[in-house]
């Protein structure tokens, strides 16, 4: 592990950017390799059963981040994914039998070289284009209602590369789409449109000046969101960050989506604000997945956490109403 | 300002020229080749696995014609049906559209004249509409007649040709007949946003005449 610190591959596989800093990401690993050691111990003798429990210790200790070793164990269990699986009336394996070669199939089939084409495992491994083809097929086959939508291939790869496990992958791919994310991946993709437009309400609230230039500039809301919200920022953020929001994200839900989008906002304001037409802002926005602030996984977790402000469920459920399509 | 970064890309060197900034948007079917398109036109390359676009890319371009510079400002989208409901926001004020399909796939032609009745419906009344068929390095896999097409896009007067991304053929071309089709003696900025606007004119202090509309 220490070694790949180096590389020009993240341990999950994914080529780190051409002008990805080293200096600056050596100067966090040094810090955060002693964290993640200090936490893999405390995880250790607290979970030692691996009986993972919703409680206020669990919250604690998942804010600052699991294991990379326990997380599909830790995942499944407090998301509720290990229930919904227990409570089906069939099992993975029956499910996937009922996979026929349908339209939706053909859109998936299309879609599996394209995700992730620079990925070395999924290069490298025949096996796992093929098992997200199993979990996507599955999944959509079982929900008449979402089926297949363009970014659930993201979300479900990249839970492979965590866990490399078929089953798994499925079960927590159902749980977020169908119990933990709003609708955003049904047809008239009604829960993303909301969420765009609360979003959009709390910068204007939180950061009005970056609000008022981003519309001065002219771009569209959605056009620097939308794959926030539908990939849950895998494929957007450095892949640690993402695994850090998703382990609050299967925990608490999808409330964690605005504090990190606010933090983003707010990290970048600056550079935003110093943007003087739409190609310069949408490069600030491509570009957040390098901001040291942002690449510090731990640091900006406890950055989104200290965000002040009425982020609570209750807020965010009273905007989603007042935007519901 | 603008005007001097401007003829400093015109290969003849003229000193008087103009700058034209125009928003085109593309459209089509998921996996038709927009981001190809883009990428060759913008970049020169080509990935034979290019990741399907979520939500929207954008990118620019600039390309001179004559004495004029035209810079695009390209706004790349998502084909997946169900992204429909977010295109309008992204083809609003657009000059031109790319509007592709994919030879090899009869259903995307379908669904390029689905685009192409929205656009002429809901867009700007101006805007200039080319009709991309694309991958015609796949000829042999053909399943939309190059005359069929080219037939409903004349009947519709859009501009048509048929593409490759992968081997550049009229990539560049289908950019460049938008741009010599594209009004250049009529105010077009402003529609984009009031930034480009400001830029377009800063460092120029000729009044705006019918001749120097676009600075
Ligand atoms: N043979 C061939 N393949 C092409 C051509 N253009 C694109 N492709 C391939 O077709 C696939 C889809 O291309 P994209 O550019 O991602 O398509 P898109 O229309 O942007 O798709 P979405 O973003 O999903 O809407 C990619 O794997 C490309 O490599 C072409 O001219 N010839
Ligand atoms: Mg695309």
């Amino acid at each position: 592990m220490a070694k790949s610190n180096y590389s020009k591959i993240d341990e999950y596989g994914f080529e780190r950017p051409d002008d990805f800093d080293y200096k600056t990401y050596d100067e966090f690993m040094s810090h955060y390799m002693r964290t993640l050691t200090r936490r893999a111990l405390r995880w250790n003798s607290v979970y030692k059963n691996r009986n993972f429990k919703k409680n206020n210790t669990m919250k604690r200790f998942i804010r600052k981040g699991i294991p990379a070793n326990l997380r599909k164990t830790c995942w499944m269990a407090v998301s509720g994914a290990e229930q919904c699986r227990k409570n089906s009336a069939l099992s993975y394996q029956q499910l996937r039998g009922k996979i026929e070669n349908s339209q939706i199939s053909e859109t998936i089939k299309i879609d599996l070289p394209r995700t992730f084409p620079d990925n070395i495992f999924f290069l490298n491994e025949k096996q796992l284009p093929n098992m997200l083809y199993n979990v996507l097929a599955t999944f959509a086959h079982q929900n008449s209602e979402v089926g297949y939508c363009q970014g659930l291939n993201y979300i479900a790869g990249l839970i492979l590369l965590v866990t490399k496990d078929e089953t798994a992958t499925f079960w927590l791919l159902k749980t977020l789409v169908e119990h933990l994310l709003p609708k955003y991946y049904v047809v008239t993709m009604s829960g993303l449109l909301t969420d765009l437009d609360v979003v959009n309400d709390l910068v204007q609230k939180h950061e009005p000046t970056v609000h008022r230039h981003i519309n001065n500039i002219g771009m569209p809301w959605a056009m620097g969101t939308t794959k926030w919200f539908i990939c849950i920022f895998a494929d957007v953020l450095p892949t640690e960050t993402v695994l850090r929001i998703w382990d609050c994200l299967f925990y608490e839900g999808s409330k964690i989506l605005f504090r990190v989008a606010l933090a983003l906002i707010k990290l970048h304001k600056l550079e935003i604000l110093e943007t003087t037409d739409l190609s310069e802002l949408m490069t600030v926005f491509k570009n957040m997945k390098n901001h040291p602030r942002v690449i510090d996984c731990h640091g900006f977790m406890h950055y989104v956490f200290d965000l002040s402000g009425s982020l609570s469920s209750r807020k965010i459920d009273s905007l989603r109403l007042k935007h519901t399509k | 300002m603008a005007n001097r970064s401007g003829t400093a890309q015109r290969p003849n060197g003229q000193s008087q020229g103009k700058i034209c900034q125009f928003k085109l948007v593309l459209l089509g079917e998921s996996a038709v080749g927009k981001s190809s398109l883009v990428l060759r036109f913008v970049k020169g390359q080509f990935h034979e696995y290019q990741e399907s676009t979520i939500g929207a890319a954008f990118l620019t371009q600039t390309i001179c014609l004559d004495d004029t510079t035209v810079k695009f400002e390209i706004w790349d989208t998502a084909g997946q049906e169900r992204y429909h409901s977010l295109a309008p926001m992204y083809y609003r004020g657009a000059q031109a559209a790319i509007v592709v399909y994919d030879i090899t796939n009869q259903d995307t032609f379908g669904r390029a004249k689905t685009w192409v009745k929205e656009l002429q419906r809901q867009a700007s009344p101006n805007i200039v509409i080319a009709l991309a068929g694309n991958k015609q390095d796949l000829a042999n896999k053909r399943m939309v007649e190059y005359e069929e097409a080219q037939t409903y896009a004349e009947e519709n007067g859009l501009l048509f040709m048929e593409t490759s991304a992968k081997t550049a053929m009229n990539v560049n071309d289908i950019f460049l007949a938008i741009a010599k089709k594209l009004p250049k003696n009529e105010q077009n900025t402003g529609q984009g946003g009031s930034v480009q606007g400001r830029r377009l004119t800063e460092g120029n202090t000729e009044p705006k005449t019918g001749a120097n509309c676009c600075k």
